[in-house]
């Protein structure tokens, strides 16, 4: 009796620190002192760059002894900050809790499409747990798992009889709002090409919703009977939602961002929509768009052109932006727009003119 | 019987099986099965899921399996939640499947 009692107990000190795992919620609003925690974790691990902070939307963490061992967050569908301290991975065991826990959450919300974009060397480690490699740097990998993969993405849009025999071009832009500048790039591109895709990037952080964009883009380009309006999905621009935390220099986080955009298109969009000319806007405002499009001249050819289409001024000889037209938004000054924009995204602007100026606030112009 | 949404159950801790269940757009029944054991046990795993599959007479299907060891009653055990969150019939399961 004594010696099963004593066994019993054994057992217990023994695996104490087993016993108490616990995993919960993190709260990062400051009211409690998880940030603190979180962020000194993280630094010991060798992450310093916490500026993704604010994109998440539900963060965990695995406590040993109350010590922090492991975390793992979700920024809505982009998986964030999985980080283990190595003394606690146990062969996957710690990693396997983490995202167990993290695609469960998910699922609550309506979310089964996730994605991850990290080292090359845990690759593997996201593969055992069912997630695909879309494509790889020297950097990183951009890594999908859910029900519908990018090619099944692809298999959706929209396309033509006898497309592979076809002068296919395509545009990104994210239109917020669609202006005349936008207009002109696609009707130049529409000119020179028998078919052309314009994708509009997928994301409600901008001044105006996706929906709203892929509208006012639809309007504004109805009469050009060669164009497609696609909405870009989680694929196009992703150097916006994938983050780059684990890179150390900050001037290879862009590039690394950019490229993995720029292989996406190039291996899927442009090899199955048989795309061979990607437009874009010459940027003399913009550096990270800049570099973005310098990148995108370095990794498309030979299989996709570039063209850069000097931009359109306005009567005044100023270039027309989208950011001068948020602006006139934010300083009341509804009749600045109405030569920087299409008539359908004026009319738009016009009878949600007190909307968008109630978004605006607290927005920085700059960025949405 | 159709999906009406896609579903998750089970996790990817050691012994489980995490089954998410979709609709396959009328292309039939679909096994997606991540294992370490896919090469012994690969044809037996999609066995029993397809089994359960079409005790609730469902066609049309796309199975994403990440399997970490689990036994066939586990995994009959995991396809049945699903399919029931897939299904919406959580609050009324069909008996005779189980």
């Amino acid at each position: 009796m004594l010696i099963c009692i004593l066994a019993i107990l054994f057992v217990f000190v023994w695996r104490w620190d087993r016993l108490y795992i616990k995993i919960r919620k993190l709260l990062l609003d400051g009211k409690t002192n998880d940030f603190d925690v979180w962020g000194s974790f993280l630094t010991q691990q060798g992450i310093f760059d916490i500026s993704e902070m604010n994109t998440l939307t539900y963060c965990i963490g695995i406590f040993s002894n109350d010590e922090l061992i492991a975390t793992g967050a979700l920024a809505t569908n982009v998986l964030k900050y999985i980080v283990i301290d190595p003394q606690f991975r146990c062969e996957g065991k710690t990693f396997n809790r983490i995202l167990s826990d993290l695609i469960n959450k998910a699922a609550t919300m309506n979310i089964f499409h996730l994605l991850v974009s990290t080292k090359l060397i845990y690759q593997k480690s996201f593969e055992y747990v069912g997630f695909k490699k879309i494509v790889s740097t020297n950097q990183g990998l951009l890594l999908e798992k859910g029900p519908q993969t990018i090619d099944d993405f692809i298999s959706h849009i929209k396309k033509v009889e006898n497309q592979t025999l076809k002068k296919v071009a395509a545009i990104v832009m994210n239109a917020n709002p669609f202006t005349k500048g936008h207009r002109y790039l696609v009707e130049k591109a529409a000119m020179k090409n028998d078919l052309v895709y314009v994708f509009i990037v997928n994301q409600n952080v901008s001044l105006f919703t996706t929906a709203e964009r892929i509208k006012m883009a639809q309007n504004g380009l109805s009469d050009l009977t060669n164009v497609i309006v696609v909405n870009g999905g989680d694929y196009i621009i992703s150097y916006a939602t994938f983050p780059a935390y684990f890179i150390q220099q900050d001037e290879l986080k862009v590039t690394y961002q950019s490229s993995i955009d720029a292989l996406i298109f190039k291996k899927y969009f442009a090899h199955k929509l048989n795309i061979c000319n990607r437009y874009v806007g010459s940027e003399p405002y913009s550096t990270t768009t800049n570099s973005y499009n310098q990148v995108l001249k370095a990794e498309l050819p030979p299989e996709v052109r570039v063209t850069e289409i000097l931009r359109i001024s306005t009567n005044a000889g100023k270039i027309i932006t989208a950011t001068d037209v948020r602006k006139a938004i934010s300083e009341n000054k509804l009749y600045d727009i109405y030569q920087l924009v299409p008539e359908a995204t004026f009319e738009f602007i016009k009878s949600n003119f007190k909307i968008l100026q109630k978004r605006l606030k607290g927005m920085k112009i700059n960025e949405y | 019987m159709n999906i009406k949404k896609t579903a998750i159950a089970g996790t990817l801790e050691s012994s489980d099986i995490q089954i998410m269940l979709s609709e396959n757009g009328g292309k039939g029944i679909d096994i997606i099965l991540e294992s370490s054991v896919k090469k012994q046990f690969g044809d037996q795993i999609e066995k029993v899921i397809g089994n359960v599959l079409d005790k609730f007479g469902i066609t049309d299907a796309r199975v994403n399996a990440v399997d970490k060891g689990a036994l066939d009653c586990v995994i009959k055990a995991r396809t049945i939640t699903a399919v029931q969150r897939a299904l919406e019939i959580v609050d009324k399961p069909n008996w005779e499947v189980l």
